[in-house]
């Protein structure tokens, strides 16, 4: 095994990274990097918590390696403010209570999103497909979805991240 | 916890073909999204990982209306789902990858790692060898194609070599008067298939069978035709009882598990149920 | 998408019932709140627990030698050498129901039990150090069913307790053999409930601090940081106050983190021994099969009727799958057997529980804590019944429904019930939707719920929720409670009612919880306590701080004695003459030069006193849901739901409806998806792939009518939402494939098998009947 030196440019900044190359995403964000909004809940791809974008794109950053991430620009949940300002998502979330324990919601947030981003106005089914990969135990998600809703019918007006 | 492994990262295809055909104990990544699972469940530590994620040219989603589709094998299944000439011609393709597994996973999985994995319950391979799909895969000395079909041995083993990697699929242009079908039961959405079950179907001028594929998804260790029922079929015209018969045929010629999810006999029911289900859909799509 | 609805609504108030913003909304949606699973100290070190790979052995040897070698290991701690057999137990009144030992010294009881722990200066290394652990076992016979854990001859699980039985509970009221004697109909049945795991999304983990100057300070996902500090002190031989346990943000607990837990002793027994920090985050794998879970059951129930649908009695009989230890279970044993007998008035009523010891996982409360079995048995039964006669099963239910003052002999008096207008609400809803498709039905479903256990099995010397409020000279206001925020908003809900109290706004309030160093003690998040409990303490507290405040205003005023002041947004004024008053911040200000620069400090305190055995205040409610049920696959599918809900007066407007969808989404997993099956004592799907949550795609709609009661025991008349209703949905979806196609399925999670079978032998049985 030979480490490796990895630029991971992460909100915006890049991140130079001396790591093993089994170095899991997720684990070069929070361990590495410091940024501990991205959250982990289980180890086989299924919970959604450590959802960070890629290129503006979800993904579980628990199945990525580090090493593969470099030369992306990735987005945590700490990268959605803009001049301390919370974007849309986070306003909407915050009025719908679509979070509760909290723990799912960075990953929750970053998938919405990431659908957001891709199809500015989705239908009630394609925001549930959208976030079907992240677990939620407390809310039951209808909150969740009437936050998207929310940020879709142009409520928030801020600019889109 | 993954063990430690050398991480290779070839610049072009030759460059990794060359780089996997030097090294033993090598296992390949592309999206990762099924190796790095069992990676760290400690089930496989390789000496080495060859990273193919990023090789451009096997990214590639290619129609003619005379060759068909080909489909490079880092393309990712979102890339497919997204596809709108994919969309137009093979609709099921679309279907299908709308419910596999989360988008996330579809966002960066891609279609060669999923064959090559070759979970009895994986998605694409009922459907790509139910529009009869081929396979190419290759090594440093040469390529070879073969029928998806014959593509998957066992469990989680394909024909693959060492050296070999898969590099592209191939979809035949559809025929006139056909379409084809899939349906997985499963308890969530996104879940795999507890069993999954695809159908083509091509009519002739008449209305009826000129061809049909039926293929069952976890329904033993490799996708399974049913080549049984799709005799029954040929030449036939609609008939919903006929549907029903091979529906029993599929549950009879398969050898699906017990496990927590499903007994056998559950399994082999719901195999029955939904072939008959997708050949009529697929009929009557076909009939248009 | 969901239609929320208020029945009867209060007077409005100025904070309570708002839209209000989760308090600590900011935190979680920007990823600055830091949970356990975050937290990194200087030094710290990792730990690994070995587990126990048999369902029941006896520990003969460890060696760990080998492990110590490997560079980075710094050491390791067993049951023989370091815990001595300390045993642990929230039941602390009862010794011999303490009995898990916190590492064990002599034998295992079930596959996953924490065996020994090891600390090394990275995950991995402690990882990879268990692999250098040798364990040498005698396997001993096992027994995994209280069926057959009661039987004369089955293995011997803990010293003392004959056939296995680990504790029994029996509830008794009025002559039941003459009350059977007066039914015209009587019907029993056998039902099998299965478990269920709390699956919190943070995972139980800790990072304890030990300091050369004898202190602790833990760090620690929980429920009840009191609780923690009590058990710990307890188990470590230390006094509570050298034990500090913070909780500031917890990932869920759902009932499955108010007991101590591997990460917590292990990571503070390593932390001890080696005057380092010790982090242990139990992976996705060790939170299914290491911690507990809902209490699986058999339940045999026996209901004799009327012809006209009146209840006369039940009879009920329980054997529990206790799994290896005690834990909260005892108190779900209860439970189930009160709570099987809402919310309706029996004659005449008798329970017995039995809590078998098996060689499984443990078993334990769960966010329901015995009820969701315990109605799962009973409502659809009675559903049932109501077909056996003939009668409405809507109308059947009304007609013996709870009121207000209803007297349940020796356990509770009923003060505030809404159940009657849930009934209206539901029977227009389900005739609102007319004629359903044919693959369609509803199911419907009643049930109640406690608002906080007056139970002391804990044996604290504490009031049950202690508060204080603080008003500083600026007018802010710091609230201190021992109440824990596990994400059901109770920091939201608490500071509304300390502002509404006050007569501030609730961003005047900052919130200070889960710190046992800095708040006052209380029982903590579980069985629905909080609002009622901790909100009765903080409406104290902040009406001791508004009359501090007032005193001044009085003294200042002159007014004539017949006028009296009140403070409202900010103002403190006279109620007759709202206008004439004055800014609260002057007036604090002034009233701290006056007590000679001492903020001012309110306190309040809350235990229930005469409310009966249970608890002091009931809630109520009724659930429909909607089914689509494949025929030929047996896959259901959750199409609408309706819940009418008496909480009392609503404090908090968007926990509330939170609390209520979300508690609806667990239920529905419980209905028929969430099953875990064991083979030999092992888990078989102890992963997020195998084991099912409902997610968005499965989700219906919630639809709420809320029904709006006044609670005289709550604060502003509130009373307990959100747990309540995890109990009604599975016997709600039972019931509407009852509906469907007179299938009666007696055991839950309901599967696409069981609906299968159940038509199967259906079409059998009428096949024969021609």
């Amino acid at each position: 095994m030979e480490k490796k030196v990895v630029v991971l440019n992460v909100n915006g900044i890049d991140y130079e990274l001396y790591i093993n190359p089994k170095t899991l995403l997720v684990e070069a964000i929070r361990d590495y990097i410091g940024l501990t909004g991205t959250k982990r809940g289980c180890d086989t791809v299924s919970c959604g918590a450590c959802t960070v974008l890629i290129n503006g794109m979800s993904i579980k950053s628990c199945s990525v390696l580090a090493v593969q991430a470099e030369g992306y620009k990735i987005t945590t949940i700490e990268g959605l403010e803009k001049n301390g300002k919370l974007a849309p998502i986070q306003e909407a979330f915050l009025d719908q209570g679509a979070y509760q324990c909290g723990f799912c919601a960075p990953g929750m947030i970053m998938s919405s999103q990431a659908l957001l981003n891709e199809n500015p106005n989705p239908t009630e089914w394609e925001i549930r497909e959208g976030i079907e990969g992240n677990i939620c135990r407390c809310t039951g998600y209808n909150s969740i979805v009437r936050a998207v809703q929310a940020v879709a019918s142009g409520k928030y007006t801020e600019v889109k991240s | 916890m993954i063990h430690d492994f050398t991480y290779l990262k070839p610049g072009s295809l030759k460059e990794a073909l060359a780089m996997y055909a030097e090294h033993d104990d090598c296992k390949v990544i592309c999206g990762g999204q099924s190796l790095l699972i069992v990676m760290r469940q400690g089930m496989i530590s390789p000496e080495y990982v060859l990273d193919i994620k990023h090789i451009k040219e096997l990214d590639y989603i290619k129609f003619d209306p005379k060759d068909g589709l080909r489909i490079g094998a880092t393309t990712t299944h979102r890339e497919i789902e997204k596809s709108d000439v994919i969309k137009k011609n093979y609709p099921v393709l679309v279907e299908m990858e709308r419910k596999l597994a989360s988008v996330q996973v579809r966002n960066w999985g891609t279609i060669g790692g999923n064959l090559a994995h070759a979970d009895s319950a994986g998605d694409p391979a009922p459907v790509l060898i139910a529009l009869d799909a081929e396979i190419t895969v290759g090594n440093k000395d040469g390529q070879r194609t073969m029928p998806l079909e014959d593509f998957f041995v066992d469990y989680f083993e394909t024909v693959l070599q060492k050296g070999e990697i898969v590099l592209e699929v191939h979809v035949p242009a559809p025929a006139a008067r056909s379409a084809a079908a899939y349906q997985k039961f499963n308890l969530l959405e996104s879940d795999m298939g507890i069993v999954a079950s695809a159908a083509s179907v091509t009519l002739d001028e008449n209305g009826a069978c000129k061809d049909v594929r039926i293929v069952l998804g976890n329904a033993g260790p490799t996708p399974r035709r049913v080549k049984r029922a799709e005799e029954l079929l040929k030449g036939k015209t609609y008939d919903e009882a006929l549907f029903a018969e091979a529906g029993k045929i599929a549950s009879e010629d398969c050898e699906p598990v017990s496990d927590i999810h499903a007994s056998e006999e559950h399994r082999r029911h719901v195999l029955g149920v939904l072939t008959k289900r997708m050949l009529k859909k697929a009929w009557e799509q076909a009939r248009g | 998408m969901n239609k929320y609805t208020v029945i009867n609504p209060h007077e409005p108030f100025r904070v309570i019932n708002t839209h209000v913003r989760n308090i600590d909304g900011i935190a979680k949606v920007t990823g600055r709140a830091v949970y356990t699973f975050d937290v990194k100290l200087p030094g710290m070190l990792y730990g690994k627990i070995l587990r126990s790979p048999h369902p029941h052995a006896k520990i003969l040897k460890i060696d760990y030698s080998k492990a110590l070698e490997i560079p980075g290991v710094m050491g390791v701690v067993t049951g023989k050498e370091d815990t001595l057999g300390v045993k642990q137990g929230i039941w602390r009144r009862y010794k011999d129901l303490c009995d898990e030992q916190i590492l064990p010294v002599d034998k295992v009881r079930y596959i996953g039990e924490p065996v020994v722990a090891v600390a090394a200066i990275t995950e991995e290394i402690a990882e990879k150090a268990l692999d250098y652990i040798d364990v040498e076992y005698e396997v001993l016979p096992a027994v995994f069913e209280p069926m057959d854990a009661i039987k004369k001859d089955a293995p011997e699980i803990h010293e003392g307790f004959e056939r296995n039985i680990n504790v029994t509970r029996h509830i008794e009221w009025g002559d039941v053999e003459e009350a059977f004697e007066e039914a015209d109909y009587i019907r029993e049945d056998w039902f099998k409930c299965g478990g269920q795991a709390h699956m919190c999304m943070e995972t139980r983990c800790a990072v304890s601090s030990y300091t050369p100057d004898g202190k602790l300070t833990i760090y620690h996902s929980n429920q009840s940081p009191y609780y923690m500090q009590a058990l710990m002190a307890g188990v470590l031989g230390m006094r509570e106050g050298d034990i500090r346990i913070i909780s500031t943000y917890v990932g869920g607990g759902f009932g499955g983190k108010f007991e101590l837990d591997g990460a917590i002793f292990c990571s503070a027994v390593l932390s001890i021994k080696l005057k380092r920090p010790v982090k242990i985050v139990y992976t996705r794998e060790e939170d299914f099969i290491a911690t507990k879970r809902r209490t699986p059951m058999y339940y045999y129930t026996r209901t004799g009727v009327k012809k006209d649908g009146t209840f006369c009695a039940r009879e009920a009989k329980v054997f529990t799958n206790g799994g290896a230890y005690t834990g909260m279970g005892a108190t779900a044993l209860y439970l189930t057997g009160f709570f099987h007998s809402f919310p309706y008035k029996w004659k005449a009523y008798r329970y017995d529980g039995y809590r078998v010891y098996t060689n499984t996982l443990p078993s334990t409360s769960m966010r329901g804590f015995g009820a969701p079995q315990a109605m799962w048995c009973s409502e659809q039964q009675i559903e049932w019944i109501a077909a056996d006669l003939g009668l409405d099963p809507i109308e059947m239910r009304r007609k013996n429904a709870h009121e207000e003052g209803t007297i349940i002999p020796g356990q509770a008096t009923i003060a505030s019930c809404g159940i009657q207008q849930c009934f209206d609400e539901i029977k227009k809803w389900i005739d609102s939707k007319g004629q359903l498709p044919p693959n369609r039905a509803i199911g419907i479903s009643a049930c109640g719920f406690m608002s906080g256990g007056i139970f002391n099995w804990f044996d604290t010397p504490y009031s049950f929720s202690s508060a204080v409020v603080t008003v500083n000279q600026d007018g802010t206001v710091e609230l201190n409670v021992g109440a824990q925020e596990i994400g059901q908003g109770s920091n939201t809900t608490l500071a509304i009612i300390c502002a509404e109290t006050l007569g501030v706004k609730v961003e005047d309030v900052k919130v200070h919880s889960g710190d046992t160093d800095f708040n006052p003690a209380d029982l903590g998040a579980w069985g629905s306590r909080q609002t009622l409990m901790a909100g009765n303490a903080v409406k104290m507290a902040a009406e001791d701080a508004k009359r501090q405040i007032l005193e001044f205003a009085y003294a200042q005023s002159g007014l004539n004695i017949v006028y009296d002041l009140d403070i409202k947004d900010r103002w403190v004024h006279a109620i007759a003459r709202p206008e004439r008053g004055e800014d609260f911040v002057k007036v604090v200000r002034r009233a701290i030069r006056g007590k000679d620069g001492q903020r001012i400090v309110g306190r309040g305190y809350y235990t229930p006193h005469r409310k009966g055995m249970i608890s002091p205040a009931y809630s109520y409610m009724l659930q429909a849901v909607e089914i689509e049920v494949d025929e030929e696959t047996g896959k259901i599918r959750l199409c609408d739901s309706l819940t009418a809900h008496d909480c009392g007066q609503p404090i908090n407007h968007l926990g509330l409806i939170g609390q209520l969808e979300g508690a609806f989404s667990m239920a529905a997993g419980y209905g028929y998806l969430e099953y875990m099956p064991f083979e030999d004592g092992k888990l078989m799907n102890p992963n997020l792939v195998d084991y099912k949550v409902i997610r968005a795609t499965e989700m219906p709609p919630a639809n709420i009518a809320e029904v709006d009661t006044y609670e005289p025991e709550g604060p502003y008349g509130a009373k307990e939402a959100g747990e309540g209703l995890t109990n009604p949905t599975a016997a709600a979806i039972g019931n509407a494939l009852f509906r469907l196609f007179g299938i009666q399925i007696k055991e839950c999670p309901i599967r696409a098998e069981m609906i299968l079978k159940a038509l199967k032998e259906k079409r059998e049985k009428e096949q024969q009947g021609k």
